[in-house]
């Protein structure tokens, strides 16, 4: 299947499937990925706000107009909760297919990259034992010269998670180059999908290049 | 809710300190129990990784574990496998995935009591879960006859 891919680009009809099927695999991956990630803040969110809700009868009246911090108390906490709950619906909804360690590694890769201007800007990636994925990135690295500049834009902006038309209309370009761009640096990478595209690309430091990132401001 | 409005509510009431160890890879969720535990006489340690916290039940003497099932390094169902070598001690399983595993309809969590978990908790959980699961768990503990 991932023959098919990277035979791109070719005429639209054929390989617009396979690779629409990778991406919203990739989509998906990612999206469980996240919802994994947001749910530690949450979880910590979740027992200091219920904390502070059981403990709210302590709380003096400071006399100010509008609803008492009891009141204030008890709104966070709802407001909590329903974020919760939202995150279990895209943690739920996210996964079609049982993702591994990879792909949840992958997903904390791209939320890195996405916050390197994060307190922990500077950290190293997540270690990870996928070994042919680096082996490719390695090999991907000795040739990621020959990304064009367009191509390293394109990258940047499926790194972003931006579909092809979003892609395309941020480069004023239209959607079938954009996916085009797209196939032939998934070929340069020995890429399978789109979140394979966005780790190998952390790994060579490609998008980096072209990313303006906060964290050079903030070390 | 109401039975843990009645603050502040001991985990380990009238006796020595709860000892609880927490392995999770993110420092929001463990320093957040932390906190909620040395609140009602609970005595946290944290380990961000499997290898630190089995080293540390080696080294000190818990009450309860808590364990994440995703961590990188090993992970959470083989640290329990491990832990469930020579110890009976209670384990508490933490996961926010609801993901089905690969072995038809079992969840992760389902996989963490199948190993040996005495509890588990699914991500995001408020305190009185955590009181709850901390509290089942030293009960299993207590009916267990092996030792």
């Amino acid at each position: 299947m991932s023959e098919a891919t990277t035979s791109l680009p070719a005429p639209q009809g054929a390989d617009s499937v396979p690779l629409s099927i990778e991406r919203s695999r990739a989509a998906s991956e990612i999206g469980a990925a996240i919802a994994h990630q947001l749910n530690g803040p949450l979880t910590a969110l979740l027992l200091y706000v219920n904390d502070l809700h059981i403990n709210s009868d302590r709380f003096q009246d400071d006399g100010r107009r509008g609803p008492s911090l009891k009141q204030i108390a008890e709104k966070a906490l709802q407001e909590v909760e329903r974020a919760c709950a939202l995150i279990q619906q895209i943690s739920d909804a996210s996964v079609a297919a049982p993702p591994d360690e990879a792909a949840i590694t992958r997903g904390r890769d791209v939320i890195a990259w996405w916050s390197r201007a994060a307190p922990g800007a500077g950290r190293p990636l997540p270690v990870t034992d996928d070994r042919t994925l680096e082996d490719r990135a390695i090999e991907a690295n000795s040739h990621d010269h020959v990304l064009t500049r367009r191509e390293r834009e394109v990258l940047r902006l499926v790194a972003q998670g931006l579909t092809n038309k979003e892609g395309a209309l941020r480069l004023s370009i239209g959607p079938r180059t954009f996916e085009s761009h797209r196939a032939r640096i998934m070929r340069k990478f020995k890429a399978k999908n789109a979140a394979d595209l966005v780790r190998m690309a952390l790994q060579t430091g490609t998008p980096a290049d072209g990313h303006e990132t906060k964290a050079d401001c903030t070390s | 809710m109401e039975a843990f409005g009645q603050a502040p509510y001991d985990v380990s009431p009238h006796t020595e300190p709860l000892r609880v160890l927490v392995i999770d890879d993110d420092p929001s969720v463990s320093t957040a129990i932390q906190a909620i535990l040395s609140r009602r006489n609970g005595e946290t340690e944290i380990a961000s990784r499997a290898h630190a916290g089995i080293h540390a039940l080696a080294s000190s003497h818990f009450d309860v574990v808590m364990i994440d099932i995703f961590m990188p390094g090993l992970n959470g169902l083989d640290t329990i496998t491990h832990i469930r070598r020579g110890r009976t001690i209670p384990i508490i399983a933490m996961s926010g995935f609801r993901l089905r595993g690969l072995s038809g309809s079992d969840d992760y969590l389902d996989m963490a009591v199948q190993r040996g978990a005495s509890g588990w908790l699914r991500k995001p959980f408020s305190p009185q879960q955590l009181f709850e699961a901390i509290e089942k768990s030293l009960c299993i503990r207590a009916r267990d006859p092996i030792q």
